[in-house]
């Protein structure tokens, strides 16, 4: 038991992640019927800058008070979260605003967004390095168990990624559901053209759901850097995996892709080691991704819309 | 109308890929040749010793390392002057990537003063090229390629002077089962992760050690690997093998330190390098490595070496440059004896190598039938992590 609850730790903390990466491909889609690839490219560069904003205050070895660490990691996020609307503000203006303007069809759009993404990441590699497993300083006890009950153990990082990532879903359902700019969103979802004769300056909208998405992704950049490794490729696989999340959840609902993500992260995180939680179970880890996208046939065969259906309008 | 902007488009967006990836290898490309060719036409002859390796690329280290080595080995020989020939080097640049291999080959095959080649570095490149030298005669000694395969698929010339990843794997195994009764093997599913942990598995077995195994994918496609150390650290085995590649090892070691695993962290070859120390910083010390290879900073044979080297290139020594440094010599070796022996072909130094038993840095080099250096004089050492710096602790089958 104490076992199972370690892993579904374990998955919440992968699911969070993909949740926050999933829902800038499903505010995108909601608006344009667009799938942006580029976007994990987004997400690596939140990693990067916020890399090089906390490097100039901290570096190896060095341990802070608690409450600049706590400073530190606000900075981090929103330092991610600027350069990540910054960067998809860009790529919305440089690689789909003059598509659209020229009415081509979706498959450029695909071209394109595989282009800038290639792009992103080989100017990464240009600017800084080729490695795979850039880690930040250590400059906080990552492994601290902040909640440990009878060997069931809650680390900090896990904490501050389970914690931020519920704070951004809160605060985006909010903003959808609850503001003028969300009211835009989903009316533009819902009927572009009709929206248009409502008053709402369409590309504004678009411009601003792909900045809410960026956002979103560069500070989950900023979480998975801090977590784990980041580099110029780091985009791809969690990108994938978040785009399988929205897919599963239901493209365009940002409630199913918070849900993809967080039932894609427990299932990978618990399926494979299922139920001795040590060998190779009767999966076995080599079968992770197998496991996932079996699970996301299933569900797409049965409903073929994703759990929560496909509510283009209704984002929220 | 339509059709028409789309091609365009994608022209466009074609163009844009191909200048990216083309400004992506414009930095670290020109490797090249660097012969120019000819033999010298005066006195004494000018035999060319070509080196293929990563000499651009994410691989580019570990062809630096092993360029110097043989640089330092043909300058060093040139300097005494009792050759009655001289020695140039050829860089040939293969990236590391088999694909590229066989035109590095063809730029070595090409020069007609070339003798002998030392490379490839690594065994995807050696399985690309192995034929082509072998049926042009071209004798091969690689200073690191380490597939066990390598010497069991008939390339006629091939050589390597270090112990294949099966004599590693088995002499790792031999050490594991003294401490321990459970070993958990993580195999990273890439060629050479499978090799070494079947070789590993096979010894443990062999010494009733009880065995869990599993495969988490390596190479980058594993981003976060918390669920394999919760595994490892809920299976209560007291020590880890990793087969794999230095980037996910330290992954996994990270992971490892937030787990809270404190038995036995070790690996093989794959992981001994900078990549493994910088990116797993604390959490690596206390691993172990495994590796046929010398650390030449510290190993009492290799002294005058370092002293050299550090005085050629202004660098330490680092993995696989002592290796390739006795490459080169055993080769230099031979070509002596080739022109003792009535003339310097390819045929004549093929012979000469594979009759030699010339003593280097880091082992006796006396080569078997198939290539491999005789079973009693390869050496596998262990490697640990100490407050982020590798260092040796000497030959694996002597420690405790």
């Amino acid at each position: 038991m104490n076992d199972f609850l370690n892993y579904l730790l374990l998955g919440l903390t992968r699911g969070s992640m993909y949740a926050v990466i999933a829902l800038g491909y499903t505010l995108v889609y909601g608006v344009l019927q667009l799938i942006n690839f580029a976007h994990s490219e987004v997400f690596m560069s939140g990693a990067f800058a916020s890399y090089l904003a906390v490097t100039r205050f901290v570096k190896e070895g060095d341990r802070p008070a608690w409450y600049i660490v706590v400073a530190l990691i606000l900075m981090g996020l929103l330092v991610g979260a600027a350069v990540g609307a910054a960067v998809a503000w860009t790529l919305e203006r440089v690689a789909y605003r003059p598509l659209r303007r020229r009415g081509a069809p979706k498959l450029a759009f695909l071209i394109s967004a595989i282009g800038a993404s290639f792009f992103l990441s080989q100017l990464a590699g240009k600017m800084f390095n080729r490695l795979t497993s850039n880690t930040f300083p250590e400059y906080f006890n990552r492994d601290k168990a902040v909640i440990s009950v009878g060997g069931v153990n809650l680390t900090l990082i896990q904490a501050i990624v389970i914690g931020s990532a519920v704070v951004m879903m809160i605060f985006l359902d909010r903003l959808v559901s609850g503001t003028k700019l969300g009211r835009a969103i989903r009316g533009v979802a819902e009927d572009a053209p009709t929206a248009a004769l409502m008053g709402i300056d369409i590309d504004k909208t678009i411009s601003r759901t792909f900045m809410i998405g960026g956002a979103l992704g560069g500070a989950a950049g900023f979480l998975f850097g801090t977590q784990l490794v980041f580099g110029n490729t780091m985009g791809f696989i969690p990108g994938v995996k978040a785009f399988a999340a929205a897919v599963l959840g239901g493209i365009g609902n940002i409630r199913g892709a918070m849900l993809g993500g967080l039932l894609l992260g427990v299932v990978e995180s618990l399926v494979p080691t299922f139920p001795w939680w040590h060998e190779s179970g009767w999966v076995g880890q080599q079968w992770t991704d197998v496991v996932a996208f079996v699970i996301l046939v299933m569900v797409l065969l049965f409903r073929p819309s994703g759990i929560l259906g496909e509510r283009l309008g209704r984002a929220a | 109308m339509r059709t028409r902007s789309l091609t365009k488009l994608a022209a466009l967006g074609f163009a844009g890929t191909l200048a990216l990836s083309a400004c992506g290898s414009s930095g670290s490309s020109g490797g090249g040749l660097n012969n120019d060719g000819g033999s010298g036409g005066g006195g004494d002859a000018t035999y060319t010793i070509a080196f293929e390796g990563p000499l651009s690329g994410d691989y580019q280290q570990l062809g630096i390392n092993e360029v110097n080595g043989v640089q330092l080995a043909i300058d060093q020989a040139n300097a005494k002057g009792d050759l009655g020939f001289k020695l140039k080097l050829m860089k040939a640049d293969d990236g590391g990537d088999p694909a590229k291999a066989p035109a590095a080959a063809a730029q070595v095959l090409q020069d007609k003063t070339v003798v002998g080649v030392i490379g490839p570095s690594f065994s995807g490149a050696t399985k690309a090229v192995g034929n082509i030298y072998g049926d042009a005669g071209m004798t091969v000694i690689t200073p690191s390629a380490s597939n066990p395969s390598l010497s069991t698929l008939g390339f006629k010339t091939f050589h390597r002077i270090v112990p294949n990843d099966n004599v590693e794997g088995s002499q790792a195994a031999v050490w594991l089962a003294k401490k321990a009764k459970k070993v958990y093997v993580i195999n990273d599913l890439s060629d050479y992760g499978d090799g070494v942990a079947n070789a590993v598995q096979e010894g443990l077995k062999k010494a009733g050690v009880k065995i869990i195994k599993q495969g988490v994918a390596g190479g980058g496609a594993t981003k976060d690997y918390g669920t394999a150390a919760a595994a490892v650290k809920n299976s209560g085995a007291a020590a880890m093998f990793y087969a794999g590649y230095d980037a996910d090892a330290a992954q996994l070691a990270t992971a490892l330190k937030a787990a809270g695993y404190k038995g036995i962290r070790i690996g093989g070859n794959g992981i001994k390098s900078s990549v493994f120390t910088d990116s797993s910083k604390k959490a690596g010390d206390g691993w172990y490595m495994s590796c046929g290879c010398l650390d030449a900073t510290v190993a009492p044979a290799a002294k005058q070496f370092t002293a050299d080297y550090k005085a050629a290139f202004n660098t330490d020594p680092s993995t696989y440059s002592p290796e390739a440094f006795d490459a080169a010599n055993a080769l230099i070796e031979a070509i002596k004896a080739a022109k003792a022996g009535g003339g310097v072909t390819l045929a004549s130094v093929n012979e000469a190598v594979n009759a030699l038993n010339y003593t280097g840095i880091t082992a006796t080099i006396k080569f078997q039938e198939d290539g491999e250096i005789v079973p009693e004089n390869q050496v596998v050492n262990l490697f640990q992590q100490k407050g982020g710096a590798i260092t040796l602790l000497g030959n694996i089958l002597e420690q405790k």
